[in-house]
This record gives C-alpha cells, sequence and structure tokens, in this order.
C-alpha cells in the first residue's frame, strides 16, 4: 500500500471546496503522519477457529402431482435435508470454509474452499437443478438406445429435467511492486438428463417425450494485472457440449430426428481499463469461434459425413466515462459485434417438396454485425435534482433477411428528485425509432411470403416508454415504494404481422418494521400487454386479425416476530398469490371467442424457530401450494384428427410439506 | 437518600436524553451535503490520523454490535493484507480520526443510510481496492451512471453480506427491480423464484462490457452458458434465433410456457405469412393440428435449429 502526501487536493479543497464527488481511496490518502507501527487493535476479538452452523433435517411432501416439487423443492414422501456453513479461519491467514444448502432435495448446492486470504485459494462445487413439468405424460413411444419403440397402449411419462454440475477452480494473486497479478483456472462439468416434451413428424405430428442425456463441460480461466490507476485482463472460456443421443430412430423410420449435436466454442477475449483524473476508460476486445462438426444422419441426398459448421464471433466495445465538475457527467461508447458464419454450404435432399423451391435446398449461412453508440451526459441541478439524458443507437446488418439493415435511435431522459415531500422520485422517459434499408423479401423467401408482412423483429417500429418510481417514508416505521410504467410499440409501416402492442404495470410495495420483534411486508402489483397483429390466408391484404391480452397480477404479505418465549422462539408467515392470464380473440368474418389461458398459484409458508440453547435450535416449517393452470391447445391424446398429443399437460393441485429440523451454532 | 433518588432521576433522564440525541442525529446531520462534503475532503487531504488506529475508535464503539461485527467479517480480518484491518484500519474506509474523538463533534465518512454523502464519494472508498476485473465496467454500468452506492447493497459489518449468498441475493437484487421480483412469480420463469437460480448466474450488477449487464458478452451467448444445445451452428438456422433469443422469449417471466412473448401459433405468424397454411386463420385453439397440442411446433419442433439433411423446414 503506498501512501502520499496530496498537496495538490489539499489545496483544491482548501481554495474552491467540494469540487465534484471526493476521492476517499486509500491509496490516495495522506499518511505522511501516520505511523502504522503503532496501529494496535487489542480490543479486536479474536475471530480464528471454526465457527458456522449445521442443520440436519427431514421434509415430507405430501401432492399428487410431481410439477410441486419446483416450489417445495422435493418430490412426494420424505426426504433428509443437510444445512450448512461452516469456517474455519487461522491465526496466520489460512481458512477453509464448506457450504451446503438443501443437500437432499431437488434443488441443492455444495461448496468447499481453501486457502490463505489473499493469496490462493482452491474451491469444489456441487449443484443440483430440477424442472419439473408433468408425471402423466401419455405416450405409447418409448426411448431406448436411440430407436422410439410404439407400445401397444399409451403409458404415462414423467418430463422432467435435471442437471447435475461438479465444478473445482484455482485462483491466487500476488502483488509484485506497485502491481497487482491475479489468477484463475475454473472446471465444470454438467450431465443434463430426462425428458422434455416434443415433436416430430412421420409424416404425421406425434408429441413424444424427447430424451435428454447430454454432457456439457467448460473451462474458464484469466490473468488480471493491476496498478494504481489501471487495470488488464486476459479471459478465455471454452464450452464443449456433447450429446449422448445422436440420433432418433423409429422401428419403421430410421433417423427422423435429430438431437441437438455435438459442438464446442471458445472465446478469448483482452480487456483494459484506465483512471486518468475523474475520466474512466474501458475496453475489451473478444474472439471466439463456434464450432459443430458431428456426424450428420445419412440419408439419400446427402453428400457430406460431417458438416464443418463454424462461426467466428468478434466483439469490442470501448467506453468512456468522465465527471467534468460536481454538477456534469458525461459519457459514451462504442461497440461492435459480428457473428460471420464460415460454415460450409451443399446442397441436401428434402423429403418434403413446397412445389417452388424444389426437393433440394442448400443452407444457408446467416451473418449479422452491430454496432452500437451510445451518449450520455448527467447534469445536478441542485442536491435533489439530477437530469440525465442520452442517446442510443443501433445499426444491424443481417444476411439473407428480408431486410438487411435495421437502425434504431433511441433518445432518453431521467430525473431524479431526491427529496420530493420527504419522498424520493425517479421519472424515466425513452423514444426510439426503427427503420433502415428497404423491406423486401430476399431471395431465398420473397417467392412464397406475402409482401405486406413485416417481420417483427425487422420491421419499422415507434416505441415510447415512461417510468416512474415512487419511494415514501409514511412514518419511521413503514416505507412504500411505488413503480408504474407504460410502453407502447407502434409498427407504423405493418399492415400484416404485429402491428402494435402495449406493455403497462404497477408494483406496490410496503415494508414495516412495527417495533423489535415485529416486522412484515406487503406487495401488489397488475401488468397488462395487449398486443394486436393482422393475417390474410388469402395472400392478399389482411383478412384475419388477431388480439392478444395479457394479464398478470401478484399480491404477497407475510410477517416476522421474534421475542416470544423469552426470546427463544420466532414466527414467520409467508403468503404469495399469482395469476397469469392470456386472452385471444381472433377476428375473422366472425369473432371467434377462445379457450381459457390461465394458471394460478397460492403459496403459504409458515415456520417456527425455538432456540434449545446459545447453540441449539429446532425449526418446525410448514408449506402449502395451491397450483392450477389451463391450456385450451391441450387436448387429449387422439382427439384431433391427424395429431398425436401427450394428453391435457394442465395441472390442479393441492401440495403440502412439513419440515423439521435440528441446527447447531459452532462458535 | 431523597436527594440520591433525585439525582438517580436526573442522571437517568440526562442520559436518556444523551442516548435519544445519539440515535436520532449526529452532530454534523445539520450539515448540508456540500458542507458534509467538504469538511471530510479537508480532514482526509489534512490525514490526521489516530495514533493507535482500532483500540482509539473502540474507545467508544466497542459497546455497538453493529461496528464488531465487522471482525466476523473479511474486511476485520487482520492477518489478510489486503484488508482495512491490516493497514489504516478503521480510518481505511471511514476517514482520519481528526478531532473527532473530541467530543465526537467532527464527522467521519459515514456509509449508512443516514449518511449525507453522494453515492460517488462513498463507492470512492470501495473502488481504492476493489480494482479488478468483476469491476471492470462499473465506471460506465447504469447502477453507477444511477448513482447506487456499494453499500446500498453490500453490508461491510456482518459476517456474512447477504448480497455475497447466493439464496439471498435476489432478495437484494428485487427491492429496487420490483417488476422483475413480479415476473419470476408469472406462469413461466426460470427457477429465480425459490432462489435454485439467481440474478447474477446472468447480470453482473458492477456492469459488463456487454448488453444489459450480462456475463457474457451478448444475450445468446449468456443463454448458451447453460442451453449449450441451442448454440449449434446448425445446418439449418432459424434467423431469429441466431439472431437474439430475446426476440421471442422474454427471461424474466412471461404469463405463457416456456418464457415466450407470445403463444403460437400467433407468436410465428408475426413472421411467417406464405401462401400456405402459415397464414392459415386459427380461430380457435385444441380444434385441429395448426391450433392443438404444440400448434406449429407440432410439426416445427426444431425451432431453435435443425442439423438433419432433411431438416430445411425445421421438422426433424
Amino acid at each position: 500500500m503506498r501512501y502520499k502526501l496530496n498537496l495538490i487536493t489539499l489545496a483544491l479543497v482548501s481554495v474552491s471546496g467540494s469540487a465534484m464527488a471526493a476521492d476517499f481511496s486509500v491509496n490516495k490518502a495522506n499518511t505522511d503522519g501516520v505511523n502504522a507501527d503503532k496501529f494496535q487493535c487489542k480490543r479486536c476479538p479474536d475471530t480464528t477457529g471454526y465457527r458456522g452452523s449445521v442443520e440436519l433435517g427431514a421434509a415430507y411432501s405430501d401432492s399428487d402431482d410431481i410439477h410441486s416439487a419446483n416450489a417445495l423443492n422435493s418430490e412426494d414422501g420424505t426426504h433428509g435435508v443437510l444445512n450448512a456453513d461452516v469456517q474455519y479461519r487461522g491465526k496466520t491467514g489460512y481458512q477453509a470454509k464448506a457450504q451446503a444448502i438443501n443437500l437432499g432435495l431437488a434443488n441443492s448446492r455444495a461448496h468447499l474452499e481453501a486457502g490463505k486470504v489473499g493469496s490462493y485459494q482452491a474451491e469444489l462445487d456441487y449443484r443440483q437443478l430440477s424442472q419439473y413439468q408433468h408425471d402423466n405424460a401419455k405416450s405409447n413411444l418409448w426411448y431406448a438406445d436411440g430407436t422410439l419403440t410404439p407400445s401397444a397402449q399409451v403409458q404415462a411419462q414423467e418430463l422432467s429435467l435435471k442437471r447435475k454440475q461438479m465444478g473445482m477452480g484455482l485462483s491466487a494473486g500476488h502483488q509484485w511492486g506497485e502491481q497487482n497479478y491475479q489468477v484463475f483456472a475454473r472446471y465444470s462439468q454438467e450431465e443434463k438428463t430426462g425428458y422434455q416434451s416434443a415433436s416430430m413428424v412421420t409424416p404425421r405430428p406425434i408429441n413424444f417425450g424427447k430424451p435428454f442425456d447430454a454432457t456439457t463441460d467448460k473451462l474458464t480461466s484469466g490473468l488480471s494485472i493491476s496498478g494504481q490507476n489501471w487495470l488488464t485482463s486476459l479471459n478465455y472460456q471454452y464450452s464443449e457440449y456433447d450429446n449422448q443421443i445422436e440420433s432418433l430412430s423409429l422401428p419403421y423410420l430410421a433417423d427422423i430426428y435429430a438431437p441437438a449435436p455435438d459442438n464446442s466454442a471458445y472465446q478469448l477475449s483482452l480487456s483494459g481499463q484506465y483512471l486518468f483524473n475523474r475520466t474512466a476508460i474501458s475496453t475489451q476486445l473478444a474472439t471466439g469461434r463456434m464450432i459443430q462438426d458431428a456426424a450428420v444422419i445419412q440419408t439419400t441426398g446427402n453428400p457430406i459425413q460431417n458438416w464443418d459448421g463454424q462461426v467466428d464471433t468478434t466483439d469490442g466495445k470501448l467506453a468512456i466515462t468522465s465527471v467534468l465538475d460536481n454538477r456534469l457527467r458525461l459519457g459514451g461508447s462504442v461497440s461492435y459485434s459480428k457473428r460471420d458464419n464460415k460454415s460450409s454450404v451443399w446442397e441436401f435432399a428434402q423429403l418434403e417438396s413446397d412445389g417452388i423451391s424444389g426437393a433440394f435446398k442448400q443452407n444457408v449461412l446467416l451473418d449479422t454485425e452491430k454496432l452500437n453508440y451510445k451518449v450520455n451526459v448527467s447534469y445536478r441541478i441542485n442536491s435533489d435534482y439530477r437530469l440525465q439524458a442520452g442517446f442510443d443507437r443501433e445499426e444491424l446488418e443481417r444476411s439473407h433477411s428480408a431486410r438487411e439493415q435495421t437502425d434504431e435511435s433511441t433518445v432518453w431522459t431521467k430525473l431524479d428528485i431526491r427529496s420530493f415531500a420527504n419522498s424520493k422520485l425517479k421519472l424515466k422517459a425513452s423514444f426510439s425509432q426503427r427503420d433502415g434499408s428497404q423491406y423486401q423479401a430476399s431471395g431465398l423467401t420473397s417467392s412464397i411470403e406475402n409482401p405486406l408482412l413485416r417481420k417483427f423483429y425487422l420491421a419499422d417500429r415507434d416505441r415510447s416508454a415512461f417510468e416512474a418510481k415512487f419511494n415514501h417514508a409514511l412514518a419511521d416505521w413503514i416505507n412504500v415504494s411505488l413503480i408504474g410504467r407504460y410502453a407502447e410499440d407502434d409498427y407504423s409501416d405493418t399492415a400484416l404481422g404485429l402491428t402494435s402492442s402495449k406493455d403497462y404495470s404497477y408494483n406496490l410495495n410496503a415494508d414495516m418494521q412495527f417495533d423489535k420483534q415485529l416486522s412484515g411486508y406487503a406487495f401488489a402489483g397488475q401488468q397488462w400487454i395487449e398486443s394486436k397483429q393482422n393475417g390474410s390466408q388469402s395472400f392478399s391484404t389482411a383478412d384475419w386479425s388477431a388480439d392478444v391480452d395479457d394479464e398478470f397480477i401478484n399480491l404477497g404479505a407475510g410477517m416476522n416476530y421474534t421475542g416470544l418465549m423469552q426470546d427463544k422462539l420466532n414466527l414467520g408467515l409467508d403468503y404469495l398469490f399469482s395469476n397469469s392470464n392470456s386472452d385471444k380473440q381472433v377476428v375473422y368474418t366472425t369473432t371467434q371467442p377462445q379457450g381459457d389461458y390461465y394458471s394460478y398459484n397460492h403459496s403459504v409458508e409458515m415456520y417456527a424457530n425455538y432456540l434449545l440453547s446459545d447453540l441449539m435450535a429446532v425449526r418446525l416449517g410448514y408449506r402449502y401450494e395451491r397450483y392450477y393452470d389451463t391450456d385450451n391447445a391441450q387436448v387429449d391424446v387422439n382427439a384431433i384428427d391427424g395429431l398425436t398429443t401427450l394428453g391435457k399437460l394442465n395441472h390442479n393441485y393441492n401440495a403440502h410439506q412439513v419440515m423439521l429440523s435440528f441446527s447447531y451454532q459452532l462458535r | 437518600m431523597m436527594q440520591l433518588r433525585i439525582y438517580n432521576i436526573f442522571y437517568g433522564i440526562a442520559a436518556l436524553v444523551l442516548l435519544s440525541f445519539s440515535i436520532q442525529a449526529v452532530p454534523w446531520s445539520q450539515l448540508t451535503a456540500e458542507q458534509l462534503a467538504q469538511q471530510l475532503e479537508q480532514k482526509f487531504a489534512e490525514g490526521k490520523y489516530s495514533k493507535k488506529g482500532a483500540d482509539t475508535c473502540l474507545m467508544c464503539h466497542k459497546k455497538s454490535d453493529t461496528v464488531m461485527a465487522l471482525f466476523d467479517g473479511v474486511h476485520g480480518q487482520e492477518n489478510n493484507a489486503k484488508s482495512p484491518m491490516a493497514g489504516l484500519q478503521c480510518e481505511a474506509c471511514h476517514g482520519p480520526l481528526g478531532k473527532h474523538n473530541k467530543g465526537g463533534k467532527e464527522p467521519m465518512i459515514a456509509f449508512g443510510k443516514d449518511s449525507q454523502l453522494d453515492a460517488g464519494s462513498k463507492n470512492s472508498v470501495c473502488l481504492g481496492c476493489h480494482n479488478d476485473p468483476k469491476q471492470m465496467a462499473w465506471h460506465s454500468s447504469s447502477h453507477n451512471l444511477d448513482e447506487v452506492a456499494c453499500v446500498d447493497c453490500h453490508q461491510i459489518h456482518t459476517a456474512k453480506d447477504p448480497v455475497m449468498d447466493k439464496m439471498s441475493v435476489n432478495d437484494t437484487c428485487t427491492s429496487c427491480h420490483a417488476e422483475v421480483k413480479a415476473a419470476m412469480n408469472k406462469r413461466s420463469s426460470h427457477l429465480l423464484k425459490w432462489d435454485h437460480m439467481s440474478c447474477i448466474d446472468c447480470h453482473n450488477p458492477h456492469g459488463s462490457m456487454g448488453e444489459s449487464a450480462l456475463n457474457q458478452i451478448t444475450v445468446n451467448d449468456t443463454c448458451y452458458s447453460c442451453h449449450a444445445e441451442k448454440r449449434g451452428p446448425f445446418l439449418w438456422e432459424h434467423a431469429p434465433v441466431t439472431d437474439n433469443c430475446a426476440s421471442c422469449h422474454n427471461p424474466h417471466g412471461s404469463v405463457n410456457e416456456s418464457l415466450l412473448n407470445s403463444r403460437a401459433p400467433q407468436l410465428c405468424q408475426q413472421c411467417h405469412m406464405d401462401d400456405g397454411h402459415a397464414s392459415r386463420v386459427v380461430p380457435q385453439d385444441g380444434q385441429d393440428a395448426f391450433g392443438g397440442g404444440k400448434s406449429c411446433l407440432n410439426c416445427h419442433s426444431q425451432i431453435h435449429g435443425s442439423n438433419h439433411p432433411a431438416g430445411s423446414k425445421l421438422q426433424r
């Protein structure tokens, strides 16, 4: 650590007062008068040794729908649980840490680390993530060794995905002279298994449970060097995806479905930051490559064994922000991103002919190139009012697209009011306009797409957005915040496709501290998203339209009470309700009422924590989950001629969970 | 005896008055933010540090549990050469003592919610040491431009900073980002509401050199870091997929399944309107193969790209 007398700062402060936000960093401290040898800490407590807590428990879940395991974190039945957070500190700086979170349940993690603080560290990680969709999908296709074998009767199938990750890492750092060196390397492997809803064409469409059995390996490493006013970092990351399932066949149709191919990607990036007085300059350059050369399924009319799929990426950014004085700050950035598809092009026989482009097709290599510019200014009117404004522009080029280039310009402004009737108020408004090159269907698509269509991500669009955040301390014991938002998209040149969209919402939140023992919270929020689109099934002007109105409501409240039974008992309660609803109205000669598409849940959690002693405690918890969802598109297996589904994958359940645990504090 | 009781009452009232004064306000709470900053800068430049470091401070502040909790965390470790306790100790962050200990009337650099010091000045203390790649994009980050202070999210005087715990970091983020907190509870979302995933799995709150403070440079690279099967490149690509995953998905949650901004077939028909079946009106879900089951994805299930030689229509 270097200390020096900053006479210039002293002189400036004396003469001009506070010129701008102060710099109190320790490396700017005037330590001429410090005798560090006399600095003592006899009054500091000794925190070496072991400390932390270990909790052992059991959870019993009662549910007839596996979907409840998403909320309860365990499937039906009894499961042991281990939670731990233990650390060891040695007197010479060595330390170790062990953490376990919900080990034994569906989603869990563990972490071990050891090393010497500031010098080196080794770590090990474990993480399991589970996501449950349904345990009663009805299918007569059963997967084994690359083949989906039909059974005579449909049977129940579980659709869920599990990820198990193991990771390890090493890091070290050292100060050489004025410079600090840091280096790290980390490796992880993830196994992803399970089944997910999918569909195939045989040629009639059949929904089925697509198997997952894949491994992803990741390696990241980096070196950084920093000085007092600068920093540079070199990073490398590599990822390899290995799918154990290379193709799917039916007994009577070989290789009908190609699962995700093996692939790999790397990226090398060099970053730097330099601080010059109150100006910060940051930059990054990155180059990467995505490779996919897995064996291609062999069919008649396929000229290759392996495709040499390769996409090169180049990214760069330069950002500058400068504090000119205590009122004015300027900033700006330029960023560039390129996706260059360098794969080879071949002609492949297609099994279906669309009658226009023929039975053979060339694969198309999609490139994108994006340039962003941003400038912003911040002006402090006084200590309570601050105004910001900015201009952002994005220029994006796409190859083989109906519109080769889109340009989007955005102006925005923010007003922060720190003291408005004992409140804080933040207002934000932005307006953006997207246009670009002439919209014309490319050679690949012009023959079949309706010329009046404007794809929503390429179309001209005017976007207006407003946001207000209000925070008010009603009293010492209650704080209230309210956020309101409104955004509107107008696709001004679109006759067919998405023509407009509105998204508006509010979120109200209250935090309460009634007294030292009792605290509580409550929140409420609603959001509405309304979109309109037109279509033409006569390959002409619009002859049908669809209005989609989404509505979401979210309510919650909870409390925590400590201090019962001579401060030994702590009680808590949380409640959450949410309802997601989407209504469609399709107008074609007449307005057709649509079926239901909504979901709701009531979630309740209660717990009691009782201190048996200073070191031991027991906790009893109860969770209740009421969940319902429906989707009119979900139909019985053979309800629609020509289509085989997995049945109605809706949910309607009440689930309960009781958890009892014992914890022990290490001190 | 009566006199002693009166004295006791007097002393009790005096102690209560002093205590309430110390709780409600510090002597420099009447200063404006500019006056406070000016005094602190003056003190910082003069550099009148204490003679004995932390022991000087703890003479008065040892009774505070909050103050003493510093020693449970990394910033209170003396045996870590980079810890403030191995250097100027308390004064490394709170500035030189000056005459603060002579009556407690001189301000120190304070970080609590009642501190009038501006965010930039507070943050300069932290950034003096935390000059590492994780903070490289801080200066141009939206949090910095919005004058968010490090201590608005981080706690220093604690054994465990809640924002550094993956089971509680979401609470800190959503205390401001209420709309994201709500979105977690929509019909489909990432596993955020139960803390099985955290905001920092995708975002760096200190800013990044990529888009939207994401951990990877692009939106798609961030998605691929968990969904590597969608990375490809595929023999047959779907243009909006290679362009931006967020064209169709909202990663914070949606009232639709699969985080989709809209449902099929309408979502697909916002881009596909040919003279064949793609333009066909689907008046009601669940009536035919275009609006039942997986809708368009009944046939075009390889919507993220196909590697089947005959998969140009993303069916195989």
